[in-house]
């Protein structure tokens, strides 16, 4: 039972991330690319916010996002992209998909705390 | 973050005859050059350390005895042919009294009154790409960010960045990423060497779990520093309707026991070197050489600045809600 899922192909990232949101008294949970993560939130119907890696092998954020919404048929769980990417494109293809917001990398936890834990209902 | 200085250049200065010491000091000064000595016995280990150079000022005595800089710059050549050798003489400003095969070693003759002249031959050989001060100090900026972002409680200092013709790979890891715009075609390499960011792991200074922690999670920190600068400098540098087309590669030769790596461009490189020192012990640091080798295509002409990316790259790691 998790709040968040967290996916990225980077461990430190992994690491990083989860190891902040743990200490503010989140749950979390990881996969390490787009794949995964779609494996890990069958898994897991609690997860509540998705916070995703755009670029990973196997199969990228968006994708995920984009069978997250459709294959799956998951139209509530909220999911933010974390990312080197700034492209607008990107970021349409992101709002298409219905994601919910969108950081650029590097990750900077106490500037988000606040929301995550609004989208993942703590 | 103030404005970047002038890119200079390292040079090794074999040259010990006292009355040009202060002549080569002084054309050094005015050009952007930092002159490093090194003993006639230790020269040979001082090229086989020494990463980042960008040429050599020989004597033709050099080594006390006359005509031994000619034997000198043969050794050289056969170590370090990529490096210019400047040759100063005693009375010829040329070369054209040594052998076909000898001639090739030289870059550039000059004497200790004409010594004015290797203004342009220093500029042809070493600052002979033109490098916007909006691009290095981008660079400078962006790298500090990822290497901070990466590590707990270190101070990241930067070098002012220099032009190197050397091939040498610095430490046991690098990573290349591929630069791709209108304005540029090449590779951005981060080398480092395993030790000490092992250390740094060790001492919790990152974000992998120092337990049991691996070669791979060495790679992995090297990873991310890398992806990030690649980001940044994509969401800063490179337009959103950018699609390069002719996408011609060529051949990266590495050959690890020599530590030497050659992307197939005889142009100096734009290096940058960053050292992380850990707050809580001095003795401590790992060491970031980054260089940038536009081997496929250099147009600083067409180099253009984001200007919306660039107040972006303020608001990184904030949460943009669709």
């Amino acid at each position: 039972m998790a709040q968040i899922l967290v996916v990225d192909d980077s461990s430190t990232v992994r690491n990083e991330v989860t190891d902040f949101l743990q200490k503010n008294g989140l749950t979390v949970i990881t996969a390490v690319d787009g794949r995964d993560g779609l494996v890990k939130l069958k898994g897991d119907p609690s997860v509540k916010l998705i916070v995703s890696d755009v670029n990973m092998p196997n199969m990228d954020g968006l994708t995920m996002a984009e069978k997250i919404r459709g294959e799956l048929g998951n139209a509530t769980v909220s999911i933010v992209m974390l990312t080197t990417e700034n492209s607008p494109i990107m970021k349409e293809r992101g709002k298409a998909a219905g994601i919910k917001g969108w950081i650029v990398k590097p990750f900077k936890g106490d500037a988000v705390l606040a929301t995550f834990k609004k989208l993942a209902g703590a | 973050m103030s404005e970047p200085k002038d890119l200079i250049s390292k040079m090794l200065v074999l040259d010990a005859h006292p009355d040009c010491s202060d002549i080569i000091k002084t054309f050094c000064d005015e050009h952007n050059l930092v002159g490093l000595k090194a003993q006639a016995d230790n020269v040979m280990s001082v090229l086989k350390s020494n990463v980042d150079l960008g040429g050599i000022f020989l004597w033709e005595n050099y080594g006390g005895n006359a005509g031994g800089g000619l034997a000198f710059a043969r050794e050289i050549h056969a170590v370090r042919p990529e490096l210019p050798i400047f040759l100063r003489r005693e009375s010829l400003e040329t070369v054209e009294d040594f052998s076909p095969c000898d001639r090739k070693l030289f870059y550039a003759a000059y004497t200790a009154e004409t010594i004015g002249k290797l203004t342009d031959v220093i500029k042809d050989s070493i600052f002979s790409l033109v490098y916007p001060n909006a691009l290095v100090r981008g660079i400078t900026d962006m790298a500090k960010t990822a290497l901070e972002s990466q590590f707990r409680d270190v101070t990241c200092g930067i070098e002012t960045p220099y032009m190197v013709r050397d091939r040498f790979i610095y430490g046991e890891l690098f990573t290349l990423i591929p630069l791709e715009s209108t304005w540029c075609r090449g590779y951005m390499m981060l080398q480092i060497e395993e030790q000490p960011l092992m250390e740094f792991i060790k001492a919790e200074k990152t974000y992998v779990d120092a337990d049991g922690a691996g070669f791979r999670d060495i790679n992995n920190v090297l990873g991310e520093i890398t992806n990030l600068i690649w980001g940044g400098f994509k969401n800063r540098f490179v337009s959103v309707a950018e699609t390069p087309g002719n996408l011609t590669q060529v051949p990266i030769i590495v050959n690890h026991l020599h530590r030497y790596i050659s992307f197939g461009s005889e142009d100096p490189q734009l290096c940058f070197k960053y050292t992380l020192v850990d707050n809580n012990d001095r003795s401590k640091s790992v060491v970031v050489h980054q260089r940038f080798v536009f081997n496929l295509n250099w147009s600083p002409d067409n180099f253009s600045e984001n200007e919306t990316s660039v107040e972006d790259l303020f608001d990184s790691g904030e949460l943009e809600l669709f």
